[in-house]
């Protein structure tokens, strides 16, 4: 029995690449998500810690810095050896255009030192009136060693040094710097950390506590290295299990794909040998004999699928990490038994529950179909699979029409996401009905137009009808996903865009900071005042606080702004008067549950808070101010500190403008732009995220893709008897390949358009639940569904290349002699 | 190719005057090298045959003695090891792939034992293939001959799926004679049929020598399908062993049993 399906299984080595192809293809996805992770936190890990200091005397936020007279004290410790001060101050790297780069530039700038904390990539240690630039930042701004590069520094001042050397940076836990001077007194005498080595055979422990007898605790805080990089190491294992977390949700959404091309791949396979298996049946096999010899033979498959997925997984990560890692950094590829093993278990468990269905029908196969001409199943009936589609779809509808308002609480909102996701379950199930019941108008009215290729491909795409969806619904899932972030993103610019355009009067002039969300200079908001030609200057002082309502705290954000001032919130219910009270988002009202007229209680710091009513709603959304209050009402620390962006207009907006960057035009902490501006600044590195997002999903359509080559190369298999008379007939090789060209088309498309439509329809459930928008106010990802329309005929015709050509080559003879 | 004016057949069936249907000249067909191992097969032994128009010719003989391999070779399907054939006034072994393709699809019909027909298309449009195939319309009237002569009238949108096995060879028929070829090929056609669908094909394909003045070329195992053929040519070890002209079942058989005997001397 099992040699006798071993021999079978054998003598159909090209179903059985195929079958393997699709099993690798799923487990090299997971693998190589596990390499990825693994090896990154590995990567970041090994960098990270260092192992050269005793014990770190740290300063707390806001107290006054270390003295030279603080070190001295703490090098006189019993044990110590060596004690070295950090000077950190503020320090902007200035752009070749003239602005600062993007990294905060408070706590940027720092001494050199031979510490383990720098690590040299490039060029050498920095001497007076040399600095070394942290890579990243000396790439944005596009400074190499030996070039001269400004330097912003505290109180506007600024200094032009030569870069002599990059560096990578290791913490214990302090920001990394940016700017690493040779002579650290430009930034000052006075220290934000003073670190201590031991003597041999000193105890680490006794310097510590030594030193905490020093100083106050209120104001310093006292470790040791070995706590503080065990600590670092703590961070840097939560941020890979994080990002492994993420990268895992991309990686089941490939494992997802993977299963429906190995199911159905699995599917034909028995298929195919329904006459061997009714065979078998007829001399004489029981029932659960095929079956288990159907499985054995899956579990086979699927241990040798994986172990080859396995293989290429590793590969593939490795090639992500070399083609990811930044220029001149080295990774350590990490390959742990864990992610082995899920893909293994991946692999063995997909196609062992993919084949189990297909064993079953192989099973049921009657000994009387040994002896039937065609040797293949009966269509099963797809009532029960399409009625299941029907009721899961209709709920999905159901739970979306009860939360359509704007207002949901949180619990709505998941309700809402939740019949998005039923919809999507629903259409999945439904796609075989709704092939034959689109393919088979759409194919009829194209027969009667193209050739006798196209009318071939098109009926072929259309004979099983289970199987064209099977095969699609990788792609459906690969596309969905991608549609639905592209109608969630495009949603979620254009109403930052129209947010800002509703609030930001056009011809006013925005000053900002280049940096995101870093308070401008303190004499900027008079300087701007002084321009003349200037009318109206109002302020944003944008920070993230908490809100207290009702006895709940969550975070959220604020700006205190000038009553009557340039900035404008787009009101939707109450007042926008902020002298009476505050004016709140209307999204953020219904996630906290408050109302106009309600009490709120804003919390600035620990120290400051205050208590306001809500006095109107504005439409306001996540990246721009939530809650906005009276700056009179907050107190002085967050006003004229606490600056992020101002506003002017006057009565000619074109000499403002003018006026205003003149003013600014030497200042590289202060961008001069204009509402256009601040919209491409909000929406930029978003879109960027969205671009990242497209990627990973591109796995599962590259799985996808692989599925319609499977299908097809396995259908062409199938039907080489009927390729054969279509050639006896007189059928050319070309006009074979073309069919195959159109049925691979046809799939493809009819993947592609049930995708995008699934996908542009949940984006706007996410864009509704998420945004609190309401449901039809979605804007459509244009370029993006054109991207996928193109990009599935372009997988189309690729797809069918392979077999197409198969095809074509077929041997009429050959095909038409055997049976 | 050219082809003169039909010789007097009813809907103007296309043929070249004074030449045979198809001829086959020294066909010889080996299988295998002969050397280490490899058997060496001879399937068809210098064989010469003619077709004439407008008749019926039944190929019998032993099973393994080459009739399909004749077939084949006649039929363009396949290409012997020496010789010649023509179709019409074509010699077909200098032919192209596509001139070959061409060839079948506009100059010869086929119907095989079974799986004639693609399960996609409905039994008109399997029956029409070769002139989608071709880019060409049917000519009406013929096409009306051809299907009331198959009696498929009522079944036209069907799939193959939903006719019986005679049926499906009916269709088989008249998709083989729509484009009014020089000659059809039939291999064992009603292999696989009870004696009354046998009846039915049998009686289409003479139908359609008597009436549409085709050429049909079956080979066949039964004596009583060879009985509806004007002649009958029998095969033995590659070679062609006899002919009877007016066949009947009766004589077939004896003819047959003495080749048998032959065979095992
Ligand atoms: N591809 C091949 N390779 C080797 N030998 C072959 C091949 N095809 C046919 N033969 C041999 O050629 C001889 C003639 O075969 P052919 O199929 O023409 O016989 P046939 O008369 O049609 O028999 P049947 O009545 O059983 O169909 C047989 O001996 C067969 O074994
Ligand atoms: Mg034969």
């Amino acid at each position: 029995m099992k040699r006798a399906m071993l021999r079978d299984l054998l003598a159909h080595k090209g179903r059985v690449a195929m079958t393997l192809v699709a099993i690798t293809l799923g487990v090299a996805f997971v693998v190589a998500t596990w390499v990825v992770s693994d090896s990154a936190a590995a990567t970041s890990r090994g960098e990270g810690v260092r192992g050269d200091v005793g014990v770190s005397v740290r300063i707390a936020d806001g107290a006054p810095e270390l003295t030279v007279a603080d070190k001295d004290r703490l090098a006189a410790i019993a044990g110590v050896a060596s004690a070295s001060g950090s000077v950190t101050g503020y320090a902007g790297v200035v752009g070749a255009n003239g602005k600062l780069v993007r990294a905060r530039p408070d706590k940027a700038g720092t001494g050199w030192d031979s510490s383990e904390r720098f690590v040299l990539k490039d060029g050498r240690a920095p001497g007076k009136d040399e600095v070394a630039l942290a890579e990243p930042q000396a790439r944005e701004a596009g400074r190499k060693v030996g070039d001269r590069t400004r330097i912003l520094l505290a109180d506007g001042r600024s200094v032009d040094m030569v870069v002599a050397g990059l560096f990578t940076y290791r913490s214990l836990g302090e920001p990394d710097p940016v700017v690493a001077f040779g002579d650290p007194g430009v930034l000052g005498d006075s220290y934000a950390r003073v670190e201590l080595t031991a003597r041999p055979g000193a105890n680490v422990d006794t310097i510590a506590s030594t030193a905490r007898g020093l100083f106050d605790h209120a104001t310093r805080t006292v470790d040791t290295g070995a706590d503080l990089a065990a600590q670092a190491r703590a961070r840097a294992d939560e941020s890979a299990r994080s990002s492994r977390e993420g990268l895992l949700g991309f990686a089941a959404v490939s494992l997802l794909a993977g299963m429906f091309v190995i199911a159905n791949t699995f599917a034909m396979l028995v298929t195919q040998r329904t006459r061997q298996l009714a065979l078998l049946r007829a001399i004489g096999a029981t029932r659960r004999q095929v079956r288990r010899a159907v499985l054995v033979e899956a579990g086979a498959l699927g241990f040798v699928g994986s172990t080859l997925g396995a293989i290429v997984g590793i590969g593939l990560g490795l090639l992500g990490l070399v083609v990811n890692a930044p220029e001149g950094t080295s990774i350590s590829l990490t390959i742990t038994p864990t992610g082995i093993l899920i893909g293994y278990a991946a692999g063995v468990l997909v196609t062992m529950i993919s084949a189990y269905a297909s064993a079953r029908r192989a099973a049921a196969v009657p000994p009387v179909a040994a002896l039937r001409a065609d040797g293949s199943f009966a269509p099963r009936s797809l009532r029960v699979r399409s009625v299941a589609g029907l009721v899961t779809a209709a709920a999905g509808v159901v739970a979306i029409a009860l939360t359509l308002r704007n207002d949901l609480s949180t619990t709505e909102r998941i309700v809402n996401m939740g019949g998005g996701i039923a919809i999507w379950l629903g259409v999945l199930l439904l796609a075989p009905a709704l092939a034959d019941a689109v393919l088979r108008p759409v194919g009829r009215l194209l027969s009667r137009r193209g050739g006798p290729a196209a009318r071939l491909g098109i009926r072929n795409s259309v004979r099983d009808s289970r199987r064209t969806a099977a095969t699609t619904s990788s792609l459906v899932v690969g596309l969905a996903l991608v549609c639905a972030f592209a109608t969630l993103g495009s949603s979620i610019t254009s109403m930052l865009a129209s947010s800002i355009r509703a609030t930001v009067p056009a011809a006013a002039t925005v000053v900002t900071a280049p940096v995101d969300r870093v308070a401008l200079g303190t004499d900027v908001l008079g300087k701007v005042k002084s321009v003349p030609g200037v009318d109206v200057v109002s302020a944003d002082r944008y920070a993230f606080v908490k809100v207290t309502h009702n006895g709940s705290t969550s975070p959220t954000t604020m700006s205190a702004i000038e009553p009557d001032g340039v900035v404008r919130p787009e009101i939707l219910e109450g007042t926008g008067d902020v002298r009476r009270g505050a004016v709140v988002g209307e999204n953020e009202a219904a996630m906290i549950g408050a109302r106009v007229g309600d009490e709120v209680t804003l919390v600035l710091d620990p120290a400051t808070s205050i208590t306001t009513t809500i006095v109107g709603l504005h439409k306001g959304m996540e990246g721009r101010p939530l809650f906005y209050v009276d700056v009179a009402t907050v107190p002085a620390k967050f006003r004229d500190g606490a600056v992020t962006t101002v506003y002017a207009t006057g009565a000619d907006p074109a000499a403002v403008r003018a006026g205003i960057a003149a003013a600014f035009q030497d200042r590289p902490d202060v961008v001069v732009t204009d509402r256009e501006g601040v919209i491409a600044e909000a929406t930029e590195s978003f879109e960027l995220l969205m671009a990242l997002m497209y990627a990973l999903f591109g796995a599962a359509i590259v799985i996808a893709a692989f599925g319609v080559v499977n299908t097809l190369a396995l259908s062409v298999m199938e039907r080489t008897r009927e390729i054969g008379v279509l050639r006896a007939v007189g059928a050319g090789r070309t006009l074979v390949r073309r069919a195959i060209r159109a049925e691979s088309v046809v799939i493809c498309s009819y993947g592609g358009v049930l995708g995008i439509l699934v996908g542009v329809g949940f984006g706007a459930v996410m864009q509704h639940a998420m945004m609190g928008q309401s449901l039809w106010e979605f804007s459509v990802p244009y370029g993006i569904i054109a991207a996928a329309l193109a990009g599935m005929v372009v997988v189309g015709v690729l797809a069918a290349l392979w077999p197409a050509r198969r095809a074509a080559r077929t041997d009429v003879l050959a095909a038409i002699t055997t049976a | 190719m050219c082809r003169a004016a039909g010789s007097g057949t009813v809907y103007g069936v296309r043929t070249s005057t004074n030449s045979p249907a198809v001829h086959g000249r020294d066909l010889s067909k080996v299988y295998g090298s002969g050397s280490s191992g490899d058997v060496r097969v001879v399937a068809l032994d210098d064989v010469t045959v003619t077709f004439p128009r407008e008749r019926f010719t039944a190929i019998m003989g032993p099973s393994g003695s080459g009739k399909s391999t004749l077939l084949h070779c006649l039929a363009g399907l396949d290409q012997p090891t020496s010789g010649q054939v023509f179709i019409g006034d074509t010699e077909t072994s200098s032919l192209s792939d596509a001139q070959l393709t061409a060839l079948r699809r506009d100059r010869v019909g086929f119907v095989f034992q079974a799986f004639n027909l693609l399960p996609t298309l409905t039994a008109w449009e399997n029956i029409v293939l070769p002139l989608d195939l071709a880019g060409r319309r049917p000519d009406q009237a013929f096409a009306d001959a051809v299907i009331d002569g198959v009696g498929l009238r009522h079944r036209l949108g069907h799939k193959p799926n939903q006719l019986s096995g005679g049926q499906q060879q009916r269709v088989a028929c008249a998709r083989a004679l729509i484009t009014k070829p020089e000659v059809v090929f039939a291999d064992e056609p009603t292999g696989a049929l009870d004696s009354k669908s046998s009846a039915d094909v049998l009686g289409f394909l003479r139908r359609s020598v008597d009436h549409l003045g085709q050429t049909v070329v079956m080979v066949t195992h039964e004596p009583s399908a060879a009985a509806y053929a004007d002649q009958v040519l029998f095969l033995a070890d590659g070679r062609v062993v006899g002919e009877l002209a007016a066949p009947t079942a009766e004589r077939v058989l004896d003819r047959m049993k003495d080749l048998e005997t032959a065979v095992a001397r």
